[in-house]
């Protein structure tokens, strides 16, 4: 095997000697402008690379730098010197591939079903107290912005909130829950909050104008409270954040970002729909007509088609025309 | 190339000397996806031999008169580093959520521990970096650490952000001062007055954004109410503003691109070793064009473009420096330094502090 021209540092001085590096029999020799010698095995032979500077350092810290990279790269392999399996696979486009697809594979997998299942864990065994902090933090900032005091008289307010007490809720553990009546300005709206609250609109009451819809639409809110949709989504939206950082992060925080919106919108649909799943298990538990509901779907559907601007994926309730359609598909009240 | 075996050198020349950096987007695309299945099949403890592998890579593909340079970082080391950090920062977020009171004091804890760490970080990360056999090093004190890192930011607050240019300018001199390069001292020669004219340049940039996102705002507004008779005037009025926010955001971005680039000047234009003088000439429309074309090709290839992106980048930024060198580099000396942890370097790599330039 020919000789291997580079040059040597001593690790004392910054002076670059000549020489020339040759093994035989396990022995690395250096010849040149200093002579040394040790066996290959007591010394660090760095990874095996195409564009990167390679080196084999004596156990003094004392290194020798080739100048060319196939060079040395023959004289290892003849002297029988192997790379770890993981350099092997960072060398091999087949290997590093197949590494593509293995962590495309895993993380479908842990975004599909680790995730949803950790963050509901995660979820159930947060202290109320956490839960109810952050929802007062969220109702004060929409008092604040987008909401008023209702409209409705206090006797219109009882009736609806009495309507939706009598109902008796499909599972054992009771759902605590407080319902509260404003004004918004965003138009026909719901939503529960993490510390147990139920926001009704005005806008909601008059569109459905069907107290027995009313109900329907409490009992989808309650299913996000039972579920605590919005806990896990704020567990499942940081692990998200964390990964896609991890992933992308190098490169730019703008862009790591992105995905993490994306995905997001995905949890939020599937959280509808177990919202829906929940509603239509209360009014059957009551032996109402899953007619209630489809009432909401029909009435919002219309909302949605005079205001015609949705991109269906990337919104975060499903078209009401396909909740339509799955609650239609739930076996008939007994 | 340096002489080597000089027999008594005359005068000392002036050569100037490129940093080459010869990594490829295909090679770090291979090494990136292994580490990180590695990573994620191991939750996350693999990260350390991660970053060792990719240091490793980077530092002996950049090359300075013919020779790379070398990371010896010690894996076990970073990842005690990081694992005390997602304590502390676990602790940290917990803390806010049950009181206040429990928040501040961790936030004081913060503040405290803060400048202890990344004045780790700086001596952990030189110290494991070598150049033709003789490693890097860190000399500055805690005390000096805490006025950069801690009391600085403070006077920043405090003067409403006016002294910003000032607490950077403190911040560069004291990294470039009390780094070594074995026996030899860095010296730093800039003066605030720069720092102040490139915050002032930034600013400008900024305030001609804001006034040229608004004008294009409005003028959209107004032609579409004038071409569009009955469109509801609040909806034309949300679409011009996105319009308006999707050339105000790339403006934003670019004025960082700005600040990243003739910073980078003016601290190497101003570093000196000995007697060798460093040089750079980055320039922010090359540099703003790379950032920009890399983030539009990462988002359409779904990330798979990051590691060509990082690539790219870097052999920019690198090669865009270059060393005056004042005879040859043959005469430094090696300096023992005791051992340095790792906690601080994990704990800036957690928090994505980028010191390194």
């Amino acid at each position: 095997m020919e000789a291997v021209s580079g040059r040597y540092f001593d690790g004392k001085t910054s002076r670059a000697h000549r020489v020339s590096l040759s093994v035989s029999d396990g022995v690395a020799r250096l010849e040149g402008d200093v002579v040394r010698q040790a066996s290959l095995s007591t010394m660090r032979v760095s990874e095996r690379t195409r564009h990167a500077a390679r080196k084999v350092t004596f156990d003094d810290g004392a290194y020798f730098e080739a100048d060319e990279g196939d060079a040395i790269q023959q004289l290892l392999d003849a002297s029988g010197h192997r790379d770890s399996g993981v350099v092997l696979a960072q060398q091999s486009w087949k290997l590093a591939l197949g590494a593509m697809a293995l962590t495309v594979l895993l993380l479908g997998l842990a975004y599909r079903f680790g995730l949803p299942a950790f963050a509901s864990g995660v979820a159930r065994m947060l202290p109320l107290s956490v839960e109810q902090q952050m929802g007062e933090g969220v109702l004060e900032l929409l008092d604040k912005r987008l909401l008023a005091p209702s409209k409705l008289s206090a006797e219109r307010q009882q009736q609806i909130a009495a309507a939706f007490a009598a109902l008796r809720q499909p599972h054992e553990d009771r759902q605590p829950y407080r319902l509260l009546f404003r004004r918004s300005r965003l138009g026909p709206n719901a939503f529960a909050l993490p510390s147990g609250d139920i926001i009704l609109t005005d806008e909601m009451v008059k569109l459905l104008d069907n107290d027995r819809a009313v109900a329907g639409v409490l009992a989808h809110e309650l299913g996000h409270l039972h579920e605590r949709h919005m806990s896990r989504r704020l567990i499942q939206t940081s692990a998200v954040a964390a990964v896609t950082t991890l992933l992308f992060g190098d490169a730019s925080g703008f862009i790591a970002s992105l995905p993490a919106v994306a995905l997001d919108m995905h949890y939020s649909r599937d959280a509808e729909t177990e919202a829906d799943d929940y509603a239509a298990r209360m009014l059957r538990h009551n032996g109402r007509s899953l007619a209630d509901l489809e009432a909401v779907f029909l009435a919002l559907d219309k909302v949605e088609k005079e205001n015609a601007v949705s991109i269906p994926y990337l919104n975060s309730h499903p078209p009401s025309a396909e909740r339509l359609q799955r609650v239609r598909h739930l076996a008939p009240a007994p | 190339m340096f002489n080597e075996a000089t027999a008594a050198a005359p005068a000392p020349v002036e050569t100037r000397e490129e940093i080459t950096f010869s990594a490829t987007g295909g090679e770090y695309f291979r090494i990136w996806i292994v580490n990180l299945l590695l990573t994620i099949v191991t939750l996350g403890i693999y990260s350390a031999w991660a970053k060792v592998r990719r240091n490793q890579y980077f530092y002996s593909s950049t090359r300075l008169a013919g020779s790379s340079f070398e990371y010896h970082g010690n894996p076990v080391a970073i990842l005690k580093g990081r694992l005390i950090a997602l304590v502390l920062f676990g602790v940290y977020n917990v803390a806010f959520r049950y009181s206040l009171a429990a928040g501040l004091v961790m936030m004081a804890v913060f503040a405290a521990v803060m400048p202890w760490l990344l004045w780790r970080s700086l001596q952990f990360s030189l110290y494991n970096s070598s150049y033709r056999g003789i490693r890097f090093g860190f000399d500055g004190s805690a005390r000096q650490a805490y006025l950069a890192f801690l009391g600085m930011p403070v006077l920043t607050v405090i003067s409403l952000g006016l002294l910003t240019p000032y607490a950077h300018y403190r911040l560069k001199k004291f990294q470039h001062t009390q780094a070594r390069y074995g026996a030899s001292q860095f010296g730093f020669d800039a003066r605030v007055g720069g720092f102040y004219k490139i915050y002032l340049a930034a600013l400008g940039f900024f305030i001609l954004t804001v006034i040229l996102t608004a004008i294009i705002t409005m003028v959209m507004m107004g032609l579409a109410l004038w071409l569009i008779p009955g469109a509801e005037p609040e909806r034309i009025g949300a679409l011009s503003t996105i319009g308006g926010m999707l050339l105000g955001y790339p403006m934003g971005i670019a004025c960082t691109w700005l600040i990243m680039a003739k910073l980078q000047n003016l601290v190497w234009n101003h570093t000196v070793l000995d007697a060798h003088r460093f040089q750079s000439g980055m320039r922010w429309g090359r540099l703003a064009f790379i950032y920009a074309t890399n983030t539009l090709a990462i988002i359409f290839t779904l990330g798979l473009f990051t590691p060509f992106a990082k690539i790219r980048a870097m052999k920019y930024r690198l090669e865009s420096i270059s060393l005056q060198a004042h005879g040859n580099l043959d005469q430094v000396t090696a300096q023992n330094a005791g051992d340095v942890n790792a906690t601080g370097e994990g704990m800036a790599d957690f928090l994505g502090v980028d010191l390194s330039m």
